[in-house]
C-alpha cells in the first residue's frame, strides 16, 4: 500500500491534518460549553441574589410593616427576636440602624449602619433592590458638619468613633476601598 | 572600716528600695447601686473594680448599696466613687455636687435608655388613653425608666396617675423589672411601667416575644447608669479614672480570682460614653414635672 517515500509522506500529512481537525472540533466544543458554564453561572449568581433579597424581605417584613406603621419600640424588638436566630446579620444591622436614626439615637444609628455597610455593600449600591444609598448619602451630609463641629469642642473616644463611622460611609457612598 | 561603712549605706539604700516597691496604695472605695441583690452586684461589679484599681494604682473597694440609702450613705463619706442610675446621679449632683465621670453604654440606645409603657397584647388596650381606670405596675420609685419616665410621659398625655388609674402598685424583691413585665403577662395587671432596655433584654433571651405586648408610648430617651465621685477626690484621678472607663473596649480582660475574664462583658457593659451634665436636664425636667427628688415639694 505504501510504495514510496511520498506515499508514506502523504500518508503522514493525511494524518496530521486529521488529527488537527479533529482538536480544532474538540476545542470549538469545549469554548462552547465553557460558555455554557458560564452562562449558567451568571444565572445561579442572579438567581441566589435573586433569592437572598426576597428572602430577607420575607425574614424582615414584620419589622418593616411595624416601622411604617411607626411602632418604632416595637419593631426594635421584632429585630431583637430575629437576632436570636440571625445574629450579627447584615440587613438587621441597617433595620436597627434606620429604626434608631427615627427614632434621633444617631451615634447608635450610625454605628450599626457603617456595620451593615462593612457587611454588604449592597446598601451603597445605586443598583441592587437594597440600596439605602440616598438616606446614607442624607446621613452623613447632615451628620459630619455636626459632629466635626462638636469635635473641635469636645474629643471623647465615643465621639471620634462615630466620625470614624460617618468617615467610613462617605468613603463608601463615593467608591473608596477600605 | 572602710567595708563597714559602704555596707551601711547599701542596705539603708535597699532599704529604701524595698519600701518604695512595696509601698501601699491608697485605698479607695466605689458605691454600686444594687439593680437586683448585693450578690449580683459584687458578681458583676468586682472585676471591673479590680481593673480600674490595677489601671490606676489604687485600691478600689466595691461597696453594694441599695438605690433608696445610697444618696444618705454617699453624704455620709462610705464611698468616693458611685455608679447609679441616672436619677440617683441627679439627686447627689443636686445635693453633694457629684462629679460625672462617664455613663454606662448598654442596649440599642447605648449611654441612653427610655421608659415604656406596654399592655397585654389582646387585652384592648391600644392607646394610652385606654389606661385610665385600669390596675397599673410600675418599677421602682427611683427607678428612672421604670417609673419616673413613664410617670411623667403619663403627666404630659394628660392622665394623671394618682386620680385616672383604678390602682397601681410596685413589686417588692428583686428582679422588679421582670415581674412587672410577667405581671402583666399573666394578667394580674392591665398595664405595666418597664424599661426599654428590659424589654429587650427578656426579648433578646427569649423570655418574651416582640409580640406579646402593646407598646402604648415611649418617652424620649435620657441617659442611662452613671459613674461619679466626690468633688474633693483629686481631679487629676478622675481624669484618669473618666479615660480609663471611656478607653475599656469589649477585648479588655481582667486577671481576677485566677481567671482572666472580659471586663465590660463581666459587668454587662457595653462600654462607656463621656456625656455632659447638661445631657441629663431632660430627666431633671421629668423630675420636676413628676415632683420626684430632687425638686419634690409638699
Amino acid at each position: 500500500m505504501l510504495k514510496d517515500r511520498i506515499d508514506i509522506l502523504l500518508g503522514v500529512l493525511l494524518l496530521i491534518c486529521a488529527a488537527a481537525a479533529v482538536a480544532l472540533l474538540t476545542g470549538q466544543g469545549s469554548q462552547a460549553s465553557q460558555s455554557n458554564m458560564a452562562v449558567d453561572k451568571a444565572l445561579e449568581r442572579d438567581i441566589a441574589y435573586q433569592a437572598k433579597v426576597s428572602f430577607l424581605e420575607r425574614l424582615y417584613a414584620p419589622v418593616s410593616e411595624l416601622q411604617q406603621a411607626e411602632k418604632l419600640e416595637t419593631a426594635l424588638l421584632k429585630l431583637d427576636e430575629l437576632s436570636r436566630h440571625y445574629p450579627d446579620e447584615a440587613h438587621g444591622e441597617l433595620l436597627r440602624g434606620e429604626i434608631l436614626l427615627q427614632m434621633q439615637a444617631v451615634p447608635k444609628a450610625i454605628e450599626h449602619l457603617a456595620r451593615a455597610v462593612r457587611m454588604s455593600g449592597d446598601y451603597v449600591d445605586q443598583n441592587s433592590p437594597l440600596s439605602r444609598r440616598s438616606m446614607i448619602n442624607q446621613l452623613v451630609d447632615v451628620q459630619l458638619p455636626k459632629l466635626k463641629a462638636a469635635a473641635t469642642q469636645q474629643t471623647t473616644g465615643r465621639l471620634q468613633a462615630t466620625l470614624k463611622d460617618l468617615y467610613y460611609l462617605q468613603g463608601r457612598l463615593a467608591g473608596g476601598c477600605e | 572600716m572602710q567595708f563597714l561603712r559602704i555596707l551601711l549605706v547599701g542596705t539603708l539604700l535597699l532599704s529604701l528600695l524595698a519600701c518604695q516597691q512595696t509601698g501601699e496604695r491608697p485605698v479607695m472605695k466605689i458605691g454600686y447601686m444594687n439593680c437586683n441583690s448585693e450578690e449580683e452586684t459584687m458578681k458583676r461589679f468586682q472585676p471591673l473594680t479590680k481593673y480600674l484599681s490595677d489601671q490606676l494604682n489604687v485600691d478600689f473597694q466595691a461597696i453594694p448599696v441599695d438605690t433608696q440609702d445610697f444618696p444618705e450613705r454617699f453624704a455620709a463619706g462610705e464611698f468616693e466613687f458611685t455608679h447609679t442610675n441616672s436619677l440617683v446621679y441627679v439627686i447627689m449632683r443636686e445635693e453633694q455636687q457629684i462629679e460625672l465621670l462617664a455613663t454606662e453604654m448598654r442596649g440599642n440606645y447605648g449611654s441612653h435608655t427610655a421608659g415604656t409603657i406596654v399592655s397585654k397584647k389582646g387585652s384592648g388596650i391600644k392607646t394610652l388613653e385606654d389606661i385610665k381606670g385600669k390596675r397599673m405596675i410600675f418599677g421602682p420609685q427611683l427607678a428612672p425608666s421604670g417609673y419616673l419616665a413613664q410617670y411623667d410621659l403619663m403627666l404630659r398625655s394628660g392622665i394623671d396617675p394618682e386620680l385616672d388609674i383604678a390602682y397601681y402598685a410596685i413589686p417588692t424583691g428583686s428582679f422588679k423589672h421582670e415581674k412587672v413585665a410577667y405581671a402583666v403577662y399573666f394578667d394580674q395587671f392591665d398595664v405595666a411601667a418597664l424599661p426599654a432596655l428590659d424589654l429587650e433584654l427578656m426579648t433578646r433571651d427569649g423570655k418574651i416575644t416582640a409580640e406579646d405586648f402593646n407598646i402604648l408610648g415611649q418617652s424620649p430617651i435620657f441617659p442611662y447608669c452613671t459613674f461619679g465621685a466626690r468633688k474633693d477626690v483629686d481631679p487629676e484621678l478622675l481624669k484618669k479614672f473618666r479615660q480609663v472607663l471611656v478607653d475599656l473596649s469589649e477585648a479588655e480582660t481582667v486577671d481576677y480570682q485566677g481567671e482572666s475574664l472580659k471586663v465590660l462583658a463581666s459587668a454587662w457593659i457595653d462600654g462607656f460614653e463621656a456625656l455632659s451634665d447638661s445631657d441629663y436636664d431632660l430627666l431633671r425636667e421629668m423630675a420636676k414635672r413628676a415632683n420626684m427628688p430632687p425638686y419634690q415639694e409638699f
